[in-house]
């Protein structure tokens, strides 16, 4: 009711002042109203992803390169990567058949599911079987002790060695 | 309005703002950060750039499963650079582990070899603290009130201030190390082992149990300590046992610093199951318990040194004193010993050392596993200690013999009269001391009471010293004079012949006349007994039982002890056959086999 009143009449000094302070108010609650809003936002699409679980940590050391002779492919099996050298070169390859999720065992001639038939060559790609996808290839670090790391949160193409 | 409303949305911003960096930018990450960067100058090859490369801050966590119950272990957040040999001089937290052979690391091709790979043990395994927490804070443990704060390391603000400079050290690390290093000796962990070595040279094994290692009840079993108690209360309650229970009869053993320390980690390390422990091995050691064998010194003659002059040694050593008085020394917890020589010869010592209960059944003093040569060491010389205390007159006898166990003030509430079962005579009731026949006082005093600490003093007073004694505690204690006694209808001895019957009966009227304050068990511990004073009499104290004549315990019986709960159960309808029937069953209890 006041608004009318006063929007009738020419705005006095005093008047002028009062609508740059309404106009000041107007802005901080829009600005605390809004900014809230969007921190909200972000805070919640943060934390919809944890940051940490209770699993088995997927960056996880191995041992050091000697442990792995050239031409060796040793499979471990409670971290499910098989890890192949050859010569100086070295690789961290999956062992998580891409099928149904068994661990497969190597092989002549690579990798070979024993529960349902599915088979890989030597770098993981499907040779026969059910399963859908070649077997994912791990980067794997020298970590700064000497000890390798292989890291199964990133995927390195097939064919990808580190030099140790 | 307006006003109002703008301010409280502003402040919720803010709120929000605060809330949000609080959530979302943590030290960690800063720590992180800090962490890549320097690694990168110092990387010098492709192959260490390129490990570092995509690495972004995140939670690093080990799970270790192997120690008890799966451990999460986040300090590598904070601690990135554990083990990245780059980084040994640099400022906590961003510093190398050290490597040492005391941690069974090696030193091979010119680098060192990690025995604790910390993705198998994590860091909480070793240091306490707890693992989940992300800042200091709560990853330190430093509460007081949380269950394991990081060992040797943090001092709590509530912990009292003259402990906190003894509590810091990686020394008192030593006490993981024995959760799963168990065998004696452990070349890493001195401090334990010479803990547990003052363990049994301090007889600390003498009252407290250690599951698999000590069996003594007097104390608190400390199996678990470790678990239940921090270093800080610990340290309190060796160097202050009455810190924590002012009733505690735990002597003071004024240990050095470095002494007491040993023992926190010993004790720190009694946390029950060991992480090494299979559930089959503890229970061996549990069966083994039976039979341990408590660690003995070596018993090494010294030649020259008479055999008296050992026990001496021997008796200093132990700290009997903590518990005995002799001589100036006081415990004040046991009788005095200074002139044991006149009171007790050799085969009740030597009996009493073996097994204390041997002689008073309701003695409290450990049975102390020493070498009986030992023992007769200290028996030869508490056998040497001949020299009577002043007992001029009658009130010097009184203050001198009479008045540790008595009390000053004859009410039976001495200084030791606690700790000793059963407790001693109140002199000062009335209706007891007019209710027996002087002899019976005289013979207590000349003869001693059989199965309980009273000694027979008439080994240092004489006759007349005795009747001058008795005479000194009826005016000064008892305060009336003699009493004429009413003659009782007491059969001289048991008319009811011992037989299996008789027994039998007996046994029936016993449960269920008597039980309710002698106990089922006749050891005087019955349901009403913790209401009465005196205590019920443990009427399986067969030293004593066999004392009494049959005479006194028709008496006791029949007619009551006045100043006592004991009613007179002719009143309640016993007849003197059945009184005869339970002095068979008594009797029949305390046969020596």
């Amino acid at each position: 009711m006041s608004m009318t009143k006063k929007a009738i009449h020419k705005p006095t000094a005093a008047e002028d002042e009062l609508t740059t302070r309404r106009r000041f108010l107007t802005w901080l609650s829009g600005v605390g109203l809004v900014g809230s809003a969007i921190i909200s936002i972000f805070s919640n699409l943060i934390f919809i992803k944890p940051r940490a679980t209770y699993g088995e940590p997927n960056r996880f050391p191995i041992g050091r390169p000697e442990e792995f002779p050239p031409g060796t492919r040793i499979s471990i099996d409670d971290k499910r990567v098989c890890i192949v050298r050859e010569g100086n070169r070295l690789a961290a390859i999956s062992t998580t058949c891409t099928h149904l999720g068994c661990i497969v065992a190597a092989s002549e001639t690579g990798f070979a599911c024993p529960c349902h038939g599915s088979r890989f060559d030597q770098d993981g790609n499907v040779t026969g079987g059910p399963a859908p996808k070649p077997l994912p290839w791990y980067q794997v670090n020298l970590a700064p002790n000497g000890e390798l790391e292989v890291d199964k949160d990133t995927e390195v193409p097939p064919g990808t060695y580190i030099t140790v | 309005m307006r006003v109002a409303l703008a301010i409280s949305s502003f402040v919720a911003l803010i709120i929000h703002g605060i809330v949000f960096y609080d959530q979302f930018f943590h030290q960690w990450e800063d720590h992180q950060t800090a962490y890549f960067e320097q690694a990168r100058g110092l990387a010098t090859k492709d192959a260490e750039r390129a490990a570092l490369e995509g690495r972004r801050p995140r939670i690093e966590q080990i799970i270790v499963t192997q120690f008890g119950e799966a451990r999460v272990d986040r300090c590598t957040t904070c601690h990135i650079a554990i083990d990245d040999p780059r980084f040994k001089a640099h400022a906590e937290p961003l510093r190398t582990h050290p490597n040492s052979e005391a941690l069974g690391d090696t030193f091979v091709n010119g680098r060192w070899e990690r025995r604790h790979k910390f993705s198998d043990f994590g860091c909480t395994v070793c240091h306490d603290g707890q693992g989940r927490g992300l800042e200091t804070f709560y990853a330190h443990g430093e509460d007081h009130f949380w269950p394991e704060p990081l060992l040797g390391y943090t001092t709590q603000e509530t912990w009292r201030a003259e402990f906190k400079p003894k509590l810091l050290g990686k020394e008192f690390m030593q006490a993981n190390c024995a959760q799963c290093h168990t065998e004696e000796n452990f070349k890493s962990t001195p401090l334990v082992s010479r803990g547990r070595q003052l363990f049994f040279e301090k007889n600390c094994y003498g009252c407290h149990r250690i599951e698999g290692m000590s069996t003594g009840t007097l104390g608190p079993d400390l199996t678990e300590v470790g678990k239940k108690f921090k270093l800080d209360y610990l340290w309190e309650s060796i160097v202050e046992p009455r810190a924590n229970s002012a009733v505690s009869s735990m002597p003071k053993f004024n240990l050095s610093d470095e002494d007491v320390k040993s023992l926190v980690v010993f004790l720190k390390s009694r946390r029950g199951m060991n992480f090494a422990e299979t559930s089959l091995e503890r229970y061996r050691a549990r069966i083994r318990e039976s039979k341990v064998e408590p660690a003995t010194q070596p018993t090494t003659e010294v030649a020259g040194v008479s055999a008296a002059a050992r026990g001496e040694r021997l008796i200093n050593e132990r700290a009997c004193a903590a518990c005995h008085k002799i001589g100036d020394r006081d415990g004040g917890i046991a009788p005095d010993l200074s002139f044991e020589g006149l009171l007790r010869d050799e085969s009740w010592l030597m009996d009493h050392f073996r097994d204390p209960r041997s002689r008073v059944p309701d003695s409290i003093m450990p049975a102390f596993g020493f070498s009986d040569s030992e023992f007769l060491s200290m028996t030869q010389y508490l056998k040497s200690l001949t020299t009577p205390p002043p007992t001029a007159t009658p009130a010097e006898a009184y203050k001198n013999l009479c008045a540790r166990c008595h009390g000053e003030k004859g009410d039976g509430h001495g200084l030791i009269a606690l700790y000793l079962d059963p407790y001693p005579r109140d002199l000062t009731k009335v209706a007891f001391m007019n209710s027996k026949p002087e002899e019976r006082f005289i013979m207590s005093i000349k003869e001693g009471v059989p199965g309980t600490s009273m000694p027979a003093w008439g080994k240092v007073l004489n006759d007349a010293q005795i009747r001058d004694l008795l005479n000194y505690i009826w005016q000064t204690f008892v305060r009336e004079p003699r009493r004429e006694l009413k003659a009782r209808n007491v059969p001289a001895h048991n008319p009811v012949a011992m037989s299996g019957e008789s027994v039998a009966r007996g046994e029936r009227i016993y449960l269920q006349r008597c039980t309710g304050c002698h106990g089922r068990k006749a050891d005087g511990k019955g349901p009403n007994s913790l209401d009465i004073l005196p205590r019920p009499r443990n009427l399986r104290n067969r030293d004593f039982i066999n004392s009494v004549s049959d005479r006194r315990l028709f008496d006791a019986i029949m007619y009551g002890v006045q100043g006592t709960a004991m009613p007179p159960w002719i009143d309640y309808g016993l007849s003197q056959n059945d009184v005869g029937d339970l002095v068979n069953y008594l009797r029949s209890l305390n046969q020596t086999n």
